[in-house]
This record gives structure tokens, sequence and C-alpha cells, in this order.
């Protein structure tokens, strides 16, 4: 086999995506971009050595969550090099917010991460709350924790779901997903929808807790930690599956540092960071809770961490519930709000890690400028140097580990 | 240098930042539709729209017989054709492609709770050489327009699209950013549209049952139906 660089392939006619052509002729597609390499690292991940070859994974794949394109340099069933291809979802939610008022551009951030995304618009609203400096009434602070646990239980039980899918077994997410449809079903009958709740307001939130939610997250609190146990008996005691996982990924302390990791997948690396007691925000200081961490950084270190973070939800679910105080659910404001020229950020601690926005404001009623920092972007790069050594199947299993969702990474 | 950002009318805050490195220098972008100068990012400067099927239907080429009810079935339906039909509605293999938020609802109307299955909507194929009806599920932005329109292609005949959600009927609550498709009717064929954001689970299978029955009804009619997208060009 002969070394090939991207200089040999012939012009073709480029089809939607610029790195892609298509041969209309031979119908193949080509994962080489017709274009000179335009940094080292392109010509370098470009040029085929001996017994190398390319595999084009996506946009249109069931493990990718979402549609996430990655070309594989391959030398036999091992991953030699990846080259990750973004943007098959970007939305423009940044330019949009700056063209929406601040209420509406709470709704635009809402389908970043589709399934945490009461997160998504937590920090937000809580950036503009800075801006505006307004006090939120404590029971909509209680309100907003307690969805958002319930959310992030969601999630978690999601991941549980696809992970073991990734791996190669069906039945744990016809599992996670009971457990998930009982608790948006609930969060729909507190928010009116079942995905993107849109449901935090600058001030507050948007509705106060109903008959409907409470009965059926009391009916869920007294047979979820049951649920969740059982639903750990899957997995946790399944030999194929701890094999399958163990040492796959493993992601060390300075590395998950440097690469600015939070969230879930750093605490599996021994650190025990979490924005909630690190830099606390709404009423975690006052809530008791313990931030599990792990030292051992393989996928199934993360697996086993999000299995734990959820008992701790269940915990302030609880404390929540026992402790909700009486009062007003929105602090009083104007319809139409202009907060003083300024600029604020705000982070909080989402189901995959640190979730911020910066928001600048010029005195008008729309933000001047909006920024926003997900999780999954900062993790997804990651991926790059888990993977290389591993087998194709393993390139699946780590990214699921790492859980980003691409709506996220898109933005 | 100290900043002033343009007064906006009606605005009787003073528009004074206090200290200058506040907001460094705007980037002033014109508070309308953005279009990249960079020609080949978002198909800036092209209307966003793949027209490979629209062309593809002007050609007549995608009249030919290829498995489409054609020749002598068209003519004389039979009761064979209605069990054809009855089992081609009753095994619809969709496949598994979510682009965003919307597919986790289908996911759900596929598990568990709302077990699709029960219908005759098999799970999801991974593969659209093995799938029947495309179900759109997310925001379908210009990037990804080419990849699906050669999933639609990939699909063998007889073949059935479903646009699931606000965002691929009409573009929904991403109809104004400047790189997603405002429905994907711009760029292929739909038969059934399922809105909402996203709609529930059971709304996908109600939306499932109404291609089951279309696919009963639509017997014979099959040289009439759109091979390229329904909405006109210069829409
Ligand atoms: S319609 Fe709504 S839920 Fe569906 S993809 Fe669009 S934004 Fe997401």
């Amino acid at each position: 086999m002969t070394t090939r660089t991207p200089f040999d392939i012939p012009a073709h006619a480029s089809s939607d995506d610029p790195r892609v052509t298509l041969d209309e002729q031979l119908g193949t597609f080509e994962p080489i971009p017709p274009y000179p390499p335009r940094t080292e690292r392109e010509a370098e991940f470009y040029t085929l050595r001996d017994g190398e070859m390319f595999v084009n994974m996506g946009p249109q794949h069931p493990s990718t969550h979402g549609v996430l394109r990655v070309v594989l340099k391959i030398d036999g069933e091992k991953v030699v090099d990846l080259d990750p291809v973004l943007g098959y979802l970007h939305r423009g939610v940044e330019k949009l917010c700056e063209n929406a008022d601040y209420h509406q551009a709470i709704c635009y951030t809402d389908p970043l991460e589709y399934i945490s995304s009461l997160f998504c618009e937590w920090s937000p609203v809580i950036a503009f709350e800075k801006l505006l400096d307004v006090q939120v009434p404590r029971r909509a602070e209680y309100i907003r924790v307690l969805s958002g646990e319930l959310n992030r239980i969601a999630s978690h039980a999601l991941f549980m779901g696809w992970f073991a899918l990734d791996l190669g077994g069906l039945t744990p997410i016809l599992w996670s997903f009971i457990e998930r449809d009982e608790i948006v079903e609930m969060l729909a009958a507190l928010t009116g929808q079942r995905m993107l709740f849109n449901y935090f307001r600058i001030g507050g939130v948007n509705g106060d807790l109903n008959h409907e939610f409470m009965s059926r997250l009391g009916t869920w609190m007294s047979k979820a930690t049951n649920q969740i146990n059982s639903n750990q008996a899957l997995l946790n005691d399944n030999e194929i599956f701890v094999r399958r996982a163990r040492g796959l990924g493993v992601m060390d302390t300075a590395t998950a540092l440097s690469m600015c990791m939070t969230g879930p997948n750093l605490r599996a690396t021994g650190v025990p960071f979490d924005v909630r007691r690190a830099h606390p925000y709404s009423i975690y200081p006052e809530l008791d809770f313990d931030i599990p961490s792990r030292t051992e950084g393989d996928c199934l270190a993360r697996y086993l961490l999000r299995m734990d973070e959820v008992k701790q939800s269940l915990r302030i679910i609880d404390q929540c519930l026992h402790e909700m105080p009486d009062g007003p659910i929105m602090a009083k404001l104007p319809r139409l709000i202009r907060p003083r020229p300024g600029r604020a950020y705000a982070a909080i601690e989402g189901p995959r890690g640190q979730y911020a926005t910066y928001a600048i404001s010029d005195g008008t009623d729309q933000p001047f400028r909006m920024r926003i920092h997900d999780p999954s972007f900062v993790h997804l790069q990651t991926v790059g140097l888990l993977t290389p050594g591993n087998l194709i199947a393993d390139t699946m299993a780590i990214m699921a580990s790492l859980d980003p969702i691409m709506g996220g990474v898109d933005k | 240098m100290a900043l002033k950002p343009e007064p906006v009318p009606g605005s009787n805050l003073p528009a004074v930042i206090s200290q200058p490195r506040d907001l460094v220098e705007p980037i002033v972008v014109a508070n309308t539709l953005w279009q990249s100068s960079n020609p080949i990012a978002y198909n800036g400067g092209q209307a966003s729209d793949i027209t490979h099927l629209r062309e593809f239907e002007a050609s007549g080429e995608g009249r030919r017989d290829n498995a489409r009810w054609a020749g002598p079935l068209e003519i004389i339906p039979t009761k064979a054709d209605i069990v054809l039909d009855l089992i081609r509605a009753n095994s619809l293999w969709p496949l598994l492609s979510g682009l965003a938020c919307c597919a986790i609802e289908m996911m759900s109307a596929a598990t568990s709770k709302n077990d699709m299955d029960r219908w005759g909507m098999f799970p999801f194929r991974a593969s659209p050489r093995q799938a029947d009806v495309l179900i759109v599920a997310g925001t379908c932005t210009t990037k990804m327009a080419g990849p699906l329109v050669r999933l639609w292609e990939q699909m063998p005949e007889p073949k059935w699209c479903v646009a699931m959600g606000d965002c691929t009927c009409s573009g929904g609550r991403y109809k104004r950013s400047y790189s997603t498709i405002q429905g994907i009717d711009r760029i292929m064929p739909v038969d059934v549209y399922v809105p909402g954001c996203p709609p529930r689970p059971e709304g996908l299978i109600y939306g499932m049952m109404k291609l089951q029955q279309l696919i009963k009804d639509r017997r014979g009619h099959w040289p009439e139906r759109a091979i390229g997208p329904t909405v006109p060009e210069d829409l």
C-alpha cells in the first residue's frame, strides 16, 4: 500500500459539507477533504500510513448521541486517530438570544441539552438575575432545586440506558425509559411540557407546585430507591458489563484538569469538584448532601459515579420537600426588563458538568452578547485523547461514558 | 477608549458604561438574519435549500418503474394489492435517525411505556437500506440537509417520511436562525406532519397511525406522489 496525501486527491464536486467530497460516478463517500491541509495536524491526520484506512462514522449513527460525525483512522480493528466533525446541529442559539429580549432568550437556550433542559435555562436565568440584581423568593429557589434534581435523575437514567446500549445491552434502556418517563410526566404536570420545560423565569418560576405533581412525586419517591437498586443490580452486578467497562478510557487527574473537564467526568478522576459546593448558588449551601468521587477515571467509574449522584439527588429532593417554605414564587419585576449596562457570569452544576452563561447588557431590553458554556463540548474534545489505541467498538463506549449531547456541543 | 453603545430609541436608561473595561469593542452585526461572508459556510450567499430532489423530480428520472406501483398493478387493483398494503402498513420499519431533541421523544415512543411496536411500528433500524419510514426528529440544519436527503435516497421504495416536531414542520423556534432549514418540506417530500415542540410520544404514534391509514388509502396513486420537496421554490 502506498502513502496517500490530500494533495493526490482529484477535485470532486463537493456536497453540502466542505470536508466531504461526493464522487457522483462511484458513489463513494470520501472522508478526505478536497483542499490542501490547513494545519499541520490536518496534514498528519489525512496522510495514510501502511495498513491504515479511514472509516466514516456518522452523522447518522445510532450511537453518536445525535448528529456527530467522526472520521476514524483505523489500523485493523484499532483506532489510530480520529477527527470529529461538528456543526451538524448548529442552530445559532447565541445569535438568536441577542435578537430576543431577556425572557425570550431563555426559551432559545432550552433545547441545548435537551435531556436536562432545566439546567440550560437555570444558568442564563441566574445571570440575568445578577444583571438585574433581583432577589429570588425562597420558595421559588426550593422549587427550582426540586425540579432540577428530578431532571438530573432523569438525565442520569437516560445515561444508564445509553451507555449500556452502546456496550450492546438492550434491556437497560427499556428500564431507564420507565424511570425517565415517570419523571418527565411528573415535571409535565408541574411545568406543562415533557422535555423543554421553559419553566424558570427571571426572578422565580412559572407555576407553583400542584396536586398532580405532588401525588405523582409521592408515588414515585416511595418506590424510587427500590427501582434504582434494581436498575443497578441489572448492571453493577453484571460480570460482562463490569469487565467491559473497567479500565476502558482511563483519564488521569492532571489531563482532566488541563482539559477543563467538570462534573461527573472530573469527579470520576478523583477531584471532588462540584459547583454546588465550590461556588454555591441557590439554596445548595443549606442542603445536606455529599459529593461522591472516585479515583479510577475509567468508564466504569464514570457510570458508578452517576449512579451515586442519583442517590444524593434523592436526598436533596427529600430535604426540599420537608423544608419547602411558603411564600411567593416570583419576584416583583416589570414586564419589559432593561438591566443596567454590565456583565454577569453564572455557573451551575448540571448532570454533565458546569453550565455557564456570560451575559453582557448594554442597557437595552436585549442581551448585547450571550455566551453559553456547555460541558458536552468540553468533554467531547477528550475523546481524541481517550480513544486512540482502543478498538472501534470502544470508541462508542468511551463517548457514551462521557455523555455528550450534541445539541449542547454545536449550540 | 470609552465605549458608548448605540442608544436604542425608547430606552430612557442612560446607556453609559461606568468602567470602560466592562465592554470590549462591539462587533456590530446587523440585527437581521445573519449570513456568512465565507462562501462555504452555511451555504452563505445561497438560498438555504438543497435543490437536488427538486431537480430530480423535474428531470422525470424518478418516474421510471422502480418497484413503485406501476404497470398492470396501477390499472387493476386486486385483492392482492390490498393485502400487500395491509402488510406494509402494519409493519413499518422506521429509520433510527434522531437529529435533536425530538429524537428523545421518538425513543420514548419506542420504549417501554408507549411501546410503538404494539401497532406494528417495528423497532428502529439503524441502516436506511432496511427502513420504510424516515422519521425526521429534530432540527435540520443546512449542514445536515445533505446527509438527510442522502439517507432518504438510500431508502428503498416504497418509503414514507414523517416530519416530527415544529423544527421539521416549519422551522419552529429556530425559524429565524441563519443555519436551519425552515421545514424539511423544502428539501424532501413529507407525508405526515406531527407538530409540537416536542410532540408527545402519543402524538408521534397518532401520526404514524395516520401514515398507516395513508398507506392504505394511497393505493394506486403512486405516480402522483411527490419525489421532490412539496414547498414551492419561491416561498
Ligand atoms: S421541535 Fe422543539 S423539541 Fe423538536 S427539535 Fe425542534 S426545538 Fe427540539
